[in-house]
C-alpha cells in the first residue's frame, strides 16, 4: 500500500511538472495582501488592533471567496488529464488500488494548500513589518495556519469529487465560487462549522482574528467531510472502473 | 445564422447557464437576508440603493462567472481537437463571431433575469414606490456592455489557450482587481472596472444619522470618458479575438 501510494504521488507530481499552476497561488495572495495592506493603512483610525486588524484586511475576501475558487481551479487541473481522450482507461488500469490513485491527487492538493497558506502568512508577516508594526507576530497565527490548512483540505476533497465526476473544467470552479459565496451566508447564520466551503475561512479566522471557535467541533466537522468525500470519490472511481 | 444555430445546438443539454443561475439565486437569497428589515429611510431609497448594490456585487463576482461561461463555450472544440477541422469547413472569423453572439445572448438573458429578481426583491422587502424605469433600463444597458467586455476578453483567452486554467485564473485575478478598484475610486479605464464606471448611483455615509444616502451620480468628464472606454474595450476585444483566433495555428 505504502509503495503504491508513493508511486501515485510521484506520478501526480510528474503530471504537474513545469505546469504554471503554482503561479495562481502565488499571484492572488499577493494582490490580496497589497489590497489588504492598503486598506489597513487607509483606515488606521478605525483599525487599531495592529496585527489582528491587518489580518482581518488580508483575509477578508481571500479566504471566503478567492481561495475556494482557486482550490477549485487546482482540483479541476488535477483531473484535467484524465478527462482528455481515453486517459480514463489508462488511469483506471494502473496496477494500484483506487484509493491510492485518489490519495495521490489529494496529497498534491494538500501540498498546494500548505504552500499557499505558508505564502499567505509570509506575506502577512512581511506586510506587517513594512507597515511598521513593532509588536511581536501573534502566536495564534500558527493555529490559524493549521486550522486553515485543515479547512482547505476539506474544500480539496469536495472539489476533487466534483471535478472527477464533471468532465468540464469550468463547472466545478463555478460551483466552488458559488460555494464560497454560500459560505459567507452560512457563516453569517452561525452554520459555518457545518458547511464545507466556510471551514477554510473559519479556520483562518478570516475577518475576525479574535473569534473563538469550538476546536473539537471544527476538527470533527473537517474529518467528517474529508472521510465522506474520500469515500464518495473512491466509490465514484469504482463505478467508473466497472 | 446557421453557425449560430449550431453553437446553440452544441450547448444543448449542457446546462451552460447553471453557474449563472446559481449565482443569481445566491445573490437573491443574500438580498433577502441582508435587506429584509429596512429602516424607513432605506425603504424610501430602496429601489435607488438596489442599483448601487447590483453594480458593486457584480463588479467583484461577475468576472469569474464570465470566465466560466466563455470556457464552457470554447472547450468543446478544445477537447475534440476540432478547431483545425472546423476552420476547413467555415471561416474562423465567423466561428468566433458565432460563439461571441451565442454568449452575448446568454448574458443578455442572464442580466435581464437579475434585474427582474432585484425588482421582485424590492417589492418583497417592501420598498416604497416603483423603480425608475429610465434609470433601470440605462443601468441594464451599461451593465450589459461592461460585462460583454469581460465575456469577450475571456472568450478570446479561452479560444486561444487550450489549457482552460489560464483564462479561469485570469477571471479570478480580474475579480480581485475589481475589488481593489471598488475601494479606490468610482470609475476605471480598465476592462474590469466597467461595472464601476457604469454605476448610476453613488452612496454617501451620513455620520450624524448613521445612514447611507443614495443619489443619482453626476458624471464628470473623466467619468464619462471611462464609460466611453467600455465601448472601446468592446470593439478592441471583439476585433482582437477575431483576428488572433483567425491567425492561430491549431
Amino acid at each position: 500500500m505504502h509503495t503504491h501510494l508513493m508511486r501515485t504521488i510521484k506520478a501526480e507530481r510528474l503530471k504537474l511538472k513545469r505546469s504554471p499552476v503554482w503561479l495562481a497561488f502565488f499571484a492572488l495572495p499577493v494582490l490580496s495582501a497589497f489590497f489588504g495592506t492598503n486598506n489597513y493603512l487607509a483606515n488606521q483610525g478605525v483599525l487599531q488592533n495592529e496585527w489582528f486588524s491587518l489580518w482581518s484586511q488580508h483575509s477578508l475576501f481571500l479566504c471566503s471567496f478567492f481561495m475556494p475558487a482557486l482550490i477549485g481551479t487546482f482540483c479541476s487541473y488535477l483531473w484535467r488529464l484524465e478527462h482528455l481522450r481515453t486517459n480514463w482507461n489508462s488511469f483506471l488500469t494502473t496496477p494500484v488500488p483506487l484509493l491510492c490513485l485518489y490519495l495521490g491527487k489529494l496529497v498534491q492538493a494538500a501540498k498546494m494548500i500548505v504552500l499557499g497558506n505558508g505564502w499567505i502568512f509570509f506575506l502577512y508577516f512581511l506586510c506587517g513589518r513594512l507597515c511598521g508594526l513593532d509588536a511581536s507576530f501573534p502566536p495564534q497565527a500558527l493555529e490559524w495556519f493549521l486550522c486553515g490548512t485543515l479547512g482547505g483540505i476539506v474544500i480539496c476533497c469536495v472539489q476533487l469529487a466534483l471535478s472527477m465526476v464533471i468532465r468540464s473544467f469550468a463547472i466545478p470552479i463555478g460551483i466552488s465560487l458559488v460555494g464560497g459565496i454560500g459560505g459567507l451566508l452560512a457563516g453569517s447564520q452561525g452554520l459555518g462549522l457545518f458547511y464545507p466551503y466556510s471551514l477554510y475561512s473559519f479556520g483562518m479566522r478570516a475577518n475576525n482574528p479574535q473569534m473563538e471557535i469550538d476546536g473539537k467541533v471544527f476538527v470533527l466537522s473537517c474529518v467528517f467531510y474529508v472521510v465522506l468525500f474520500c469515500r464518495l470519490s473512491v466509490a465514484g472511481l469504482q463505478r467508473h472502473a466497472r | 445564422m446557421k453557425i449560430l444555430m449550431l453553437e446553440f445546438y452544441k450547448i444543448k443539454r449542457r446546462k451552460i447557464g447553471l453557474t449563472m443561475a446559481a449565482y443569481l439565486i445566491a445573490q437573491f437569497l443574500w438580498g433577502l437576508w441582508a435587506l429584509h428589515d429596512p429602516t424607513p429611510q432605506a425603504q424610501a431609497q430602496g429601489f435607488l440603493s438596489l442599483l448601487y448594490y447590483i453594480s458593486v456585487l457584480d463588479a467583484v463576482m461577475v468576472p469569474p462567472i464570465m470566465a466560466v461561461l466563455a470556457s464552457r463555450l470554447a472547450d468543446i472544440e478544445h477537447k475534440g481537437c476540432m478547431y483545425k477541422q472546423l476552420k476547413t469547413l467555415r471561416g474562423s472569423g465567423s466561428l468566433f463571431h458565432a460563439k461571441a453572439v451565442c454568449g452575448l445572448l446568454i448574458i443578455t438573458v442572464m442580466f435581464a433575469a437579475q434585474y427582474a429578481l432585484f425588482i421582485l426583491l424590492g417589492y418583497m422587502v417592501g420598498y416604497q414606490g416603483h423603480p425608475d424605469a429610465a434609470h433601470y433600463i440605462l443601468s441594464y444597458g451599461l451593465k450589459l456592455a461592461s460585462n460583454s467586455v469581460l465575456f469577450l476578453l475571456q472568450l478570446m483567452l479561452s479560444m486561444l489557450i487550450a489549457n482552460q486554467m489560464v483564462p479561469l485564473v485570469t477571471g479570478l485575478c480580474g475579480s480581485l482587481l475589481a475589488l481593489l478598484l471598488t475601494l479606490v475610486r468610482t470609475y476605471s479605464f480598465l476592462p474590469w472596472g466597467g461595472n464601476l464606471s457604469g454605476t448610476l448611483v453613488t452612496m454617501a455615509w451620513n455620520d450624524d444619522t448613521q445612514n447611507a444616502v443614495f443619489s443619482y451620480r453626476l458624471y464628470s468628464p473623466v467619468e464619462l470618458a471611462a464609460v466611453g472606454m467600455i465601448f472601446m474595450w468592446l470593439v478592441i476585444f471583439y476585433a482582437a479575438g477575431r483576428i488572433l483566433f483567425s491567425h492561430r495555428e491549431n
